[in-house]
């Protein structure tokens, strides 16, 4: 037999090796014995300088391509065998997408302060900043400041929760109480932080006060002897009433959508004049009138006004010099009317199904 | 403020349409709350005839009629046939013209009329009274109509009754709307149009008399009424008034009572001047005269008013006394039921008066008595118009009552007033506006209120209003009347351009938006609780009132459990886990932020402080296929705070065990305090189950509170960047047998400090306690300590000494040895 049949011979056995391995293994097995150090192919080249040099350029050619042949083989038998136990692999670990996933535990931020949380950004994008003012207050800075008279019946113990006063007299703005009131209460109204800027504050002032507030109502549907109030405070040179519209506009539509109309309806407030109550077209009727609105075809969403010149002289504030404007947001009214609440109690109790909504 | 409008149409012309009216009363500030059709209330009632009238055969009192409704009943036939109606009347007889109420009929009373049995006869409606259709007090039988009224028409047809009515919110600052006259003036102003008022005349004044002859009027306290003015009639003919009085009366929504009380009550309503009306026979005679003393009450001093209710008066009341002494009228608010005017009142003692706004009101809220009169001077009546409205009063006696009016008039004015006068800069009542509105307009419009309006000097005018708007006293309250009656509406909307103002969040207030949001990354929703507490409060959930001040105590409380103000929040948190718990959810993960009050012995206001506190109970959520949770403890609880604490950066954190009386509240052993640095910030715990028990909650429940002010004070900015070691890292596991006393905080300080630079981190991976392996009372911490260096890969010689010393320091420093 010659040379070129024992290569021949060689060619035919390395294809049955290579075929014929059933894993990385066998295959590596194969391709040591073929290519390796000590293998066939690699020992065929080494023969070939013993080889009589006429049938060395045939025997050679021969030689080169046989490896090449067989380097090839084994490149596709891996890239095959890769492929298949991709292809196992892809079929053991295949699941039912449907079945639920693996949800990490967040928390919810409770409605009311996600409300409160808007409303100041909704502020805080115009130019606004957030104060604060103390929730246990005196009579002066929750009413008279603000320009409420003396005997004005929301000053009565039916309307305001009254504190038992420890150092009566000592507050900074004294003042005579009927029985059954004191100097010191629990804020009825962010109002008074109204007195509270201003008094730290020199104008300009663009500002809100968020915050909660109390007043003896017995907590039912539509009553919390604790809720949430938003204060918004303006002053300013050449602040008019117009500002105050476009302002509350935009607050309008920022909180109850783009195509909300407003209307501001004349009203009273100790602390503003001219004072009105805003209101927004009915989101339920579009403004048609429907039972939500009780056929008005408005909701009522906030009371505003200018500043009453008597509060700013109170706050040392020259009132021909700066005017400003002011409204009070009732947190808990937005929340029952964008998501419809029927009943104010469930935002006070805790109950994880509720918070978990929101 | 219930405007009738067939009323107001005698006083000006308005639209036709209420709607219209209403849109724009609520334009310029007069809020409208419902609009009512009067005639309403008369549906199903209808005018009738008695057909025929059988005594009832079980009643002596009672009798059986057939009553001819018109078409209102149609018989088998399809023509109409008479109604049967068992009846209790005496007043009629067959053929006479009645007014019917047929089933389904509601009255203004509030009777339903249904098919009924009375003794066993059936009755298809009723046959009503003047009082029952709440025309007039008249209950002395049914109404009985004129021969030649229609059969079987609807009544309110017949009657002409059918009005409508606005129901209008008048603002406390508006005492001038809570009268038609007032109300007639504001439209004049809104429409710009002429008022029509005619007002009745006194026709003949009885000169053989004088009123100064029976009556004298003292005022001992000046300070409590302004002004008393007073008119006597003589001879009234008490009974029903007029169809006319009565239903404008009713449209008041005030009940038609009689012709004198009935008259006082439509002159208040007409001019919104009180009156009252006393039985001038009731009072006593002193030299042949009555003496009205109006003076301030006596405190004790007792009356019993027309609602029948004994009042105890306070020094601050003012009454109308007879001669001094008894007291007839709790000034402005309501009479004496022992002067009340009643069948028998032949002679009138008239009162148009004034009373001090301020003292009205407190006399109200004192007494818990609201009258018409007491809604009106609260809110200040007009004295210089009382000689009028008292002329008006008398006028309609002598017209409704048949009363013949005593010459003269009583007139008491120790307080005078006059109108105000107010300079108005048109040019500042554009600038506040923001809008461009005419002097001409504001001149045109301050006429229709009734205002004068003169030049005055340099572009101002002198505006001087009248006296019956006590709101208005300066230019902005002008300017307010300028700007609603022009329009709110017709403003242009302008946003203020902000100079030289920046806004936006502080860094503090981010910082708690920040806490907030780590809170729910680590799976705890927000929630509010009542910041009021229970007295027990404390002392329920183990907690002593040390740092926590003085309880803020609320003087009228609404609840028991609502009297004070909180001092800690985990009461809130504990009520709302028991809530989740009874209502069937037992995984409860809640946080709350807010605020604390710890008042203080000797100031008038308390610290308030701002708290954070946090429960975990039950698991992270329920099994699923692919998830088990394990019941939270003392660790989860302790893994939020540890989590929190360093989200903020905040340095130096310690726990230690919280042990105490001050911690009673917390299981022993399952209770830490947080420190940063020395500062304590709170704690984290389990709570003790025989606080859950008071609260009743059955599942444990760990629990954290830090103080908010702290823990802003504690958390730092982040800090530059630190770069990572590229060389690689050597993993060495140690574990070392212990005594039990040795805490996992001490062994880990030993491990760092002993580790040196190159020790980069220890992991605690398993704690083993087995009294046969590792002994009794000892125990087997396993760490895995991480050894690394910035500048060069470890070699095994290096880490194998680092870590040698390491072991033999620790040993010795904590009695331990190594586990193999």
């Amino acid at each position: 037999m010659s040379l070129i049949e024992d290569l021949d011979a060689l060619e035919a056995r390395a294809r049955e090796m290579v075929e014929g391995a059933d894993g990385a293994d066998a295959l590596e097995a194969a391709r040591v014995a073929l290519l390796g150090k000590k293998g066939e192919i690699t020992a065929l080249m080494h023969m070939m300088g013993k080889v009589a040099p006429e049938e060395r350029p045939v025997l050679g050619k021969r030689a080169n391509e046989l490896r090449r042949i067989v380097e090839t083989l084994i490149e596709h038998a891996s890239s095959d065998l890769k492929r298949q136990a991709m292809a196992n692999l892809m079929a053991t670990e295949a699941v039912d997408v449907t079945l639920p996933g693996a949800r990490p535990t967040l928390g919810h931020q409770h409605l009311i302060n996600q409300i409160a949380q808007e409303i100041e950004d909704v502020f805080c994008a115009i130019g606004y900043t957030v104060e604060a003012g103390p929730e246990v207050e005196t009579s002066w800075y929750n009413f008279t400041a603000l320009n409420a008279p003396m005997d004005h019946p929301s000053r009565s113990a039916r309307d305001t929760f009254y504190v038992v006063d420890n150092a009566p007299g000592s507050v900074v703005h004294p003042e005579p109480h009927a029985a059954g009131e004191s100097d010191v209460l629990l804020r009825t109204q962010t109002s008074g932080g109204q007195i509270h800027i201003m008094e730290h504050q020199e104008p300009p002032i663009y500002a809100i006060v968020p915050g909660t507030v109390y007043r003896p109502d017995t907590a039912d549907a539509c009553h919390l002897p604790q809720f949430h109030q938003v204060e918004g405070l303006v002053v300013d040179e050449g602040i008019t009433f117009g500002d105050l519209k476009g302002t509350l506009d935009y607050f309008a539509k920022a909180m109850f959508g783009p195509e909300r109309k407003t209307r501001y309806r004349p009203h009273f407030f100790p602390f503003t004049e001219p004072s009105c109550e805003l209101d927004v077209s009915c989101h339920v009727c579009g403004g048609k009138g429907c039972s939500f609105c009780k056929h008005s075809g408005w909701i009522e969403i906030l009371g505003c006004g200018m500043v009453d010149p008597n509060v700013l002289i109170n706050c040392g504030v020259d009132p021909e010099r700066y005017t400003g404007f002011a409204f009070g947001i009732g947190v808990e009214r937005v929340a029952a009317l964008r998501y419809d609440l029927p009943d104010l109690r469930a935002l006070m109790t805790g109950d994880m199904r509720f918070l978990a909504q929101f | 403020m219930r405007v009738s409008y067939s009323w107001l149409k005698d006083l000006i012309d308005v639209p036709e349409s209420p709607d219209e009216l209403a849109r724009e009363y609520i334009r310029t500030g007069t809020e409208v709350e419902a609009i009512e059709t009067v005639g309403d209330a008369f549906e199903h009632v209808v005018t009738a005839q008695v057909v025929s009238k059988e005594p009832h055969p079980d009643s002596d009192h009672m009798w059986v009629t057939m009553v001819d409704v018109g078409s209102y009943n149609l018989g088998e036939d399809g023509k109409p046939a008479p109604l049967q109606i068992v009846c209790g009347a005496q007043n009629f007889e067959a053929g006479d013209h009645i007014v019917t109420a047929l089933v389904g009929a509601e009255l203004p009373g509030g009777i339903k009329i249904k098919k009924s049995k009375l003794r066993g006869v059936v009755s298809w409606g009723m046959n009503c009274s003047a009082r029952e259709l709440g025309l007039s007090g008249d209950h002395s039988g049914i109404m009985i109509l004129p021969e030649d009224a229609p059969v079987g028409v609807p009544f309110a047809e017949y009657h002409e009754t059918a009005d409508t009515v606005l129901d209008c919110e008048i603002t406390p600052n508006r005492p001038d709307c809570l009268s038609m006259m007032g109300m007639a003036v504001e439209t004049s102003a809104i429409f710009d149009r002429d008022t029509h008022i005619e007002l009745p005349q006194i026709q003949r004044e009885d000169e053989s008399v004088h009123v100064d002859d029976i009556v004298e009027v003292t005022i001992a306290a000046p300070e409590l009424c302004s002004r008393y003015t007073a008119r006597v009639v003589r001879g009234v003919k008490i009974g029903p008034s007029p169809d006319w009085l009565a239903s404008r009366v009713a449209a008041a929504g005030m009940r038609p009572i009689n012709n004198v009380v009935d008259v006082t009550n439509y002159v208040m309503m007409l001019t919104g001047q009180p009156l009252h009306a006393f039985d001038l026979g009731k009072l006593s005679e002193r030299e042949g005269r009555r003496h009205v003393v109006v003076r301030a009450a006596r405190a004790g001093e007792t009356i019993q008013t027309l609602d029948g209710q004994e009042r105890t008066l306070s020094a601050d009341m003012c009454v109308i006394t007879d001669d001094g002494e008894r007291p007839v009228c709790l000034a402005g608010v309501m009479g004496s039921l022992d002067s009340e005017i009643d069948e028998t009142t032949h002679d009138v003692l008239l009162e148009a008066a004034c009373f001090d706004a301020s003292h009205i009101s407190r006399t109200s809220r004192n007494l818990s008595l609201i009258s018409e009169a007491s809604i009106r001077y609260e809110r200040q009546v007009d004295r210089t118009r009382c000689p009028e409205v008292s002329r008006i009063a008398a006028a309609l006696f002598e017209q409704c009552c048949g009363a013949t009016v005593v010459s003269g008039a009583i007139d008491v004015y120790p307080v005078p007033v006059e109108p105000r006068t107010i300079a108005l800069r048109p040019a500042r009542a554009c600038a506040i506006a923001g809008a461009e509105i005419s002097t001409d307009f504001m001149r045109a419009r301050l006429a229709r209120l009734g205002c004068t309006v003169a030049d005055g000097e340099a572009d101002t005018l002198t505006v001087t209003v009248p006296t019956n708007r006590p709101d208005l006293e300066r230019e902005i309250d002008l300017i307010e009347e300028i700007v609603r009656l022009w329009g709110m509406d017709r403003v242009p909307a302008t946003i203020p351009a902000a100079r030289n103002h920046i806004g936006g969040l502080t860094h503090d207030q981010r910082l708690v938006r920040e806490i907030g949001q780590i809170m729910r990354a680590c799976g705890l929703n927000e929630t509010l609780s009542y910041a009021f507490a229970a007295p027990g409060d404390l002392d329920r959930c183990g907690m002593t009132d040390e740092g926590r001040g003085v309880p803020v105590k609320i003087m009228r409380p609404l609840v028991a459990e609502q009297s004070e103000m909180r001092r800690t929040l985990l009461p809130g948190l504990l009520t709302s886990v028991a809530y989740n718990e009874a209502h069937g959810q037992e995984n409860v993960h809640l946080y709350e932020i807010g605020t604390l009050f710890h008042g203080r012995e000797n100031a008038s206001l308390p610290k308030e402080r701002q708290s954070i506190a946090g429960v975990l109970s039950g698991a992270w959520g329920d099994i699923t296929w692919n998830q088990k949770y394990r019941p939270l403890r003392f660790f989860d609880g302790k893994g939020v705070v540890e989590e929190l604490l360093s989200q903020l950066r905040v340095e130096k954190v310690r726990f230690r065990p919280a042990e105490g009386a001050g911690y009673a509240f917390l299981q022993p052993g399952r209770g830490a305090e947080v420190l940063a640095g020395g500062t304590v910030l709170g704690w984290v715990g389990e709570i003790h189950p025989e606080v859950r028990e008071r609260y009743d909650i059955a599942l444990p429940v760990v629990a954290f509170e830090l103080s908010l002010d702290a823990l802003m004070r504690a958390a730092r900015d982040q800090g530059a960047y630190a770069g990572f070691s590229t060389y690689p890292a050597v993993d060495v596991d140690l574990a070392i047998v212990v005594d039990e006393s040795v805490t996992y905080e001490t062994l880990v300080q030993r491990l760092t400090s002993a580790g040196g630079k190159l020790l980069r981190d220890v992991r605690l991976f398993d704690v083993y306690r087995d009294d046969a392996r590792v002994g009794a009372g000892k125990k087997s911490m396993a760490f895995a300590l991480t050894y690394r260096a910035d500048d060069h890969t470890l070699t095994s010689d290096e880490v194998e000494r680092v870590h040698g010393k390491l072991v033999e320091k620790v040993c010795r420093a904590v009695g331990g040895e190594v586990r193999s």
